[in-house]
């Protein structure tokens, strides 16, 4: 059940931190950690709820990129969510 | 709450093996893992296994070179959209931020038995699990007359560096209004859809200074990666100049002669003034020492990249058979990452999570104009399995084509920032 209304929901249900930080190496391999996000935008640093929203808007297709669509394709609900709380752990 | 549930018996199961196994950090010894291979499978798994076991792992990645130039963005180099020194790249980085033990040597032979690997210095290395990247090795015979000579003549540049520099020398000094030959490699082979933006990016150089040459592809093969799409760009920015030859037309490269540029086919013979070979490839040697191949490549465990020959070592990227995703970087990361996570486990009992695959390729075709396929993979029993894909579209707007550029200029500073620092 993936639904907006949960990027605005204190609570990461079934987030696990160690596997949102394994999930996040296919992150990276696009998205320098580093740079300054030429070409693809910088995730680091991103607020939780905003990381939630963007995922799922790829996931229901209405954001447009392919890669990115593909991506969000085989993101559930507690691999979305691993990945916001580790996000947020992030500087 | 069933994925929980299995990941926790993976982890659990891993630390039990580890006990009974590892003896060696009962005394206090790290568990030690040697690389060989510092490309975008090597130094990903390198860096992932230091970096995730946080000290409890010691790493040492083998690798001759201490300047690495990376085969993906080469072409680019050759359409002169990037300098020669931005596609290079060191080690400083593993080494500095995650302590990984560089050894810049040759790995000449693998003693499974031992369990070490034996360099070029005469010294060895220990390992409790190896993993091994190699890339590829060219099968010079499989084109009749071309030989490692012959690559001075008709550059592979397959393996980027000097090969590159050589081939972009020769295609910027070709005769005016002369011919290039292009021979792609026949399946399964490195970056499918580099002969072909090998192709676009030449052409593009041509359209600059010698606007009346011309490129003859003869291809070992009757169809490509992205056929349709690279077929519209050369129409469209580069009309009548690319000339695609399939095998079925041609009928077969019967002879190559390095010393006149000739290429004997059943349907002519093509005089070149500089060219490019492919040929042929198979698993970097020292794969094929350590005994993991059948044949040119190795089988793999879909699950982890173990290697189905010896359960101590892991092949990664182009030497292992991992379809159904294509021989490259993206894919050799990506791989890489699953091995890792798959090392920390059964070395220190570290959580194992269901391996998740991914590959994206990009080429360009000329200026702005980009393109792009890519697919998710999970691994099966049998293979890694295709889960799903997309590729660009014939007569996309160029705002998209734009976008897609740009998009694999950052994917190169990711990657190679993944794969580095």
């Amino acid at each position: 059940m993936i639904n907006k209304s949960y990027a605005d929901q204190k609570q990461l249900v079934g987030a696990d931190v160690d596997y949102g930080e394994h999930l996040f190496g296919e992150c990276v391999t696009c998205h320098n950690s580093t740079g300054l996000g030429q070409g693809i935008p910088k995730i680091t640093g991103m607020k939780t709820s905003q990381f939630i929203t963007k995922i799922l808007a790829y996931k229901t297709k209405e954001k447009e990129n392919a890669v990115m669509q593909m991506v969000a394709e085989r993101l559930g609900e507690e691999e979305i969510n691993s990945l916001a709380l580790y996000l947020s752990k992030l500087k | 709450m069933t994925k929980m549930k299995r990941r926790t018996f993976v982890g659990l199961a891993a630390a039990t093996t580890t006990a009974l196994s590892m003896p060696s950090i009962a005394f206090g010894a790290l568990p030690r893992v040697v690389v060989i291979g510092g490309g975008a499978g090597g130094a990903t798994a390198a860096k992932y296994i230091a970096k995730d076991s946080k000290g409890a792992i010691d790493v040492t990645l083998v690798e001759a070179s201490k300047r690495y130039y990376t085969c993906f963005f080469s072409n680019l180099y050759l359409g002169d959209f990037r300098a020669y020194g931005s596609i290079g790249h060191n080690y400083y980085g593993l080494a500095v931020n995650h302590g990984v033990n560089m050894v810049h040597e040759w790995a000449l032979s693998v003693n499974n038995a031992a369990k070490k690997v034996n360099l070029g210095s005469g010294e060895s290395i220990s390992y409790d699990k190896l993993v091994i990247s190699p890339g590829i090795d060219l099968k010079f015979e499989s084109v009749n007359g071309y030989s490692a000579e012959a690559q001075s003549k008709m550059p592979h540049a397959w393996k980027s560096g000097t090969q590159v520099q050589l081939l972009k020398n020769q295609v910027k000094g070709m005769k005016k209004g002369g011919t290039f030959v292009m021979v792609p490699p026949p399946n399964p082979y490195r970056c499918p859809p580099g002969p072909y933006e090998r192709v676009s990016m030449i052409a593009h150089q041509f359209k600059k200074s010698n606007p009346t040459a011309k490129i003859v592809i003869l291809d070992p093969k009757n169809k490509f990666s992205k056929q349709g799409l690279f077929m519209e760009g050369w129409q469209k920015h580069y009309p009548g100049m690319i000339e695609w030859i399939s095998a079925e037309t041609h009928g077969g490269i019967k002879k190559i002669n390095a010393a006149t540029m000739e290429f004997e086919t059943d349907l002519d013979t093509f005089k070149a003034d500089a060219a490019s070979v492919v040929p042929a490839q198979k698993a970097g040697r020292i794969a094929m020492n350590a005994g993991v191949n059948n044949g040119d490549w190795c089988p793999i465990v879909p699950a982890s990249m173990q290697a189905q020959a010896d359960e101590n070592i892991y092949v990664l990227g182009d030497a292992s058979i991992a379809k159904s995703m294509p021989k490259s970087g993206f894919s050799a990361n990506s791989q890489a990452k699953v091995a890792a996570n798959h090392i920390r486990g059964s070395l220190t009992g570290s959580k194992v999570f269901t391996p998740r695959f991914a590959n994206t390729c990009w080429s360009l075709v000329a200026t702005n104009d980009g393109i792009k396929v890519g697919a998710n993979y999970k691994a099966t029993n049998e293979k890694i399995d295709k889960t799903s894909g997309f590729i660009s579209k014939t007569g996309e707007d160029s705002n998209l084509r734009k976008a897609t550029y740009e998009e694999s200029i950052g994917w190169y500073s990711g990657i190679t920032s993944d794969m580095f620092s």
